[in-house]
């Protein structure tokens, strides 16, 4: 009973957050100086097209409707609340009207997600297995050169990093596409080898700078839980070295390591900016970015909404599921 | 049965070496309970952990040799070896009860895996299930319900968790229990259960137990035989009840003058200073800064540890 009381708790609390997110999301946009109709009727009127007074009111109009700006503030919010929560749709972009703003980021959600889930997973149990054996016997050669080597990597900003890695392997060195452009036709074989191939710089970037993070955190967790009374009575106990560290030290150093990781992967909608900026990588960082230029206040919601949510179940499937990594954390 | 001859063992590089214990011979005795005592520093700990061949951490062995001789008396086999290969015998022939705190025990792994992950192949002959059946019944002897298995460290009162201690030190019938200041964090009813409880076990399995603690009250109660250490030296052991009513060195002497008594007024009477550094040690005694006996020898002969009566050996000059 307690325990169904305390999910009731976090699922509630899970509501409120998404619903105070989607309200912001709503507000803050429309308080920017760009009015996404006027930039549409002179996007239109500077493409030559000739419209007399009467005519571009009209299309003010049937646009200001089409981009649900009618009415007060209080009405917009109203619809807004009531298009998304009862069909989750977000509207056309403004932008690439009358595209839908869900289509676009459908679009783009399998190339964000295809490179951040691979990058971020690779980089994750690479990083957590090197920084624990770094941990375990810190004074080995090659503990300290992987230490060093993360310490190094870890805070090059990322732009940096990804710019060199561009300029190494794609200009200097060109093995691999300046920017991304896929051949084939989708989901064949073709198709997919231009996808990886065009992933891998991106990718290497990626897990390069997390990597070195991972590296360092967990190193720390397994140095520390090393010196523990309880790593030291189980060696006493006459453990070898190998069951020290995978029953006593990883299950406990990896705790933290999971929630960050869950962090990880919600912030994944939010794309790379930067990473998908640098290399025309057309996911939902890009799409972001589009956003952002174009004062395209649907696709901004669209996409920051979609991110709002992704962190807030992220953070609640970790919290509902930690009891169960956790024991200390069960409901007694 | 251990011999300890002219152990010296510390910490640091040969240069600058820190013996928390010096030149100290002592044997431990099959069917005893021996009880080593001393204040914080005086190298009890360091000398527990060579008993036990535990050389981590730093510690190294400068001099001397420690031999174990034990015998099964099931299988009537003897087991020797020296403490550079103690660890071979842990938990089988040798076992250890660390003093209890909160995070001995793995915070997420269940008791019985704990138990159980320790023990040698000949527990685990009979499968899992029989092996369950034994640690429960075993357990169940030392008042601990079922459920502890089924529980995780945090689930426990410190005293259950000293009590689980023990019993995974015990369920492997070792030859040598050492046990290091076991009941230092426990309110005395729970002290005196896990006292008795190591009792019984070492009158169970006749075998040794080592009682590291800074409490005399305890070894008074509870051991055949005492060794007094002070500053990386033994000086003075003998039979428990010969030394609390006969101390031969002015420490021990100073110890059990400063134990509160019944019906007695006023105050107790402490010594004057501190130990010395282990770093640089004095010459002569040891204990001569301090001594309120010493004399001009005491600070240039360094005393040795000589049998004064039978059994009841001191390092004092005069007595």
């Amino acid at each position: 009973m307690r325990l169904l009381g305390q999910i009731a708790t976090r699922l509630i609390s899970y509501v409120l957050v998404i619903a105070f997110g989607l309200t912001v999301v709503f507000f803050v946009p429309r308080f920017a100086p760009n009015d996404p109709v006027e930039a549409m009727l002179a996007k239109v009127s500077s493409q030559g097209a000739y419209m007399d007074a009467a005519q571009s009111d009209a299309l003010r109009a049937s646009l200001t409707d089409a981009f649900g700006l009618q009415g007060s503030l209080l009405t917009q919010y109203w619809n807004f609340v009531k298009r998304i929560v009862l069909t989750g749709d977000f509207g056309p972009s403004l932008a690439m009207y009358p595209t839908p703003v869900s289509q676009l980021i459908a679009q783009a959600l399998p190339w964000t997600f295809g490179l951040l889930l691979t990058s971020t997973l690779i980089a994750w149990v690479l990083g957590n297995f090197v920084g624990l054996l770094a941990g375990w016997r810190p004074n080995r050669v090659s503990s300290r050169i992987m230490e060093g080597l993360a310490i190094i990597v870890y805070p090059i900003p990322y732009y940096i990093l990804a710019l060199v890695l561009s300029i190494l392997f794609s200009y200097i060195w060109p093995i691999f596409p300046l920017t991304a452009s896929v051949h084939g036709a989708p989901w064949t074989f073709a198709f997919i080898k231009s996808v990886v191939w065009n992933s891998i710089l991106p990718a290497l970037s990626i897990v390069l700078v997390v990597f070195g993070w991972w590296v360092i955190s967990v190193k720390a967790q397994t140095t520390q839980l090393a010196e523990e009374e309880f790593s030291r009575y189980a060696r006493l106990k006459g453990l070898p070295d190998r069951r020290i560290l995978t029953r006593y030290i990883l299950p406990n150093a990896i705790l933290p390591q999971i929630t960050f990781l869950a962090l990880q992967i919600g912030l994944m909608f939010n794309g790379s900016i930067v990473t998908e900026i640098l290399f025309e990588y057309p996911g939902l960082g890009h799409l972001i970015y589009m956003a952002v230029i174009q004062g395209d206040y649907n696709l901004l919601m669209g996409t920051i909404s979609l991110s709002i949510i992704a962190v807030a179940t992220a953070t609640m499937i970790i919290d509902l599921i930690y009891p169960l990594l956790d024991p200390r954390i069960r409901a007694r | 049965m251990i011999e300890l001859k002219n152990v010296r063992a510390g910490y640091g590089t040969p240069d600058a070496f820190v013996a928390a214990v010096d030149d100290v011979t002592l044997t431990v005795n099959d069917n005893e309970i021996l009880g080593i005592a001393g204040e914080s520093g005086c190298g009890k700990s360091t000398l527990m952990r060579t008993l036990y061949g535990d050389f981590s951490g730093g510690l190294k062995m400068a001099g001397g040799k420690v031999t174990g001789r034990f015998t099964d008396p099931e299988t009537g086999r003897t087991t020797e070896s020296d403490a550079a290969r103690f660890q071979d015998l842990w938990w089988d022939v040798m076992s250890y009860v660390p003093q209890g705190s909160m995070s001995v025990l793995n915070p997420i792994m269940k008791i019985e895996k704990q138990i159980v992950d320790a023990l040698p192949k000949r527990e685990k002959k009979g499968g899992k299930a029989e092996l369950r059946q034994r640690i429960i019944e075993f357990l169940a002897g030392f008042g601990l319900p079922e459920t502890v298995l089924d529980s995780y460290p945090h689930q426990l009162s410190g005293g259950m968790r000293q009590r689980v201690l023990v019993a995974i030190a015990a369920f492997v019938r070792p030859r040598l229990i050492l046990a290091d200041e076991p009941t230092t964090a426990l309110d005395v009813v729970v002290q005196k259960r896990i006292l008795l409880m190591l009792v019984e076990i070492q009158r169970r399995l006749k075998n040794t137990l080592v009682l590291v603690s800074h409490d005399l009250g305890v070894h008074y109660q509870m051991t055949d035989r005492i060794a007094i250490a002070y500053a990386g030296k033994i000086v003075e052991v003998g039979p428990t009840a010969e030394v609390f009513e006969n101390p031969r060195h002015p420490y021990t002497e100073a110890l059990i003058g400063a134990l509160p008594r019944v019906g007695q007024k006023g105050e107790r009477v402490g010594l004057e200073g501190r130990p010395p550094s282990l770093a640089s040690p004095p010459d002569g005694c040891r204990f001569a800064p301090r001594c309120p006996q010493a004399q001009a020898i005491c600070r240039q002969a360094s005393p040795p540890l000589a049998e004064k009566a039978p059994n009841h050996a001191s390092a004092c000059h005069f007595r």
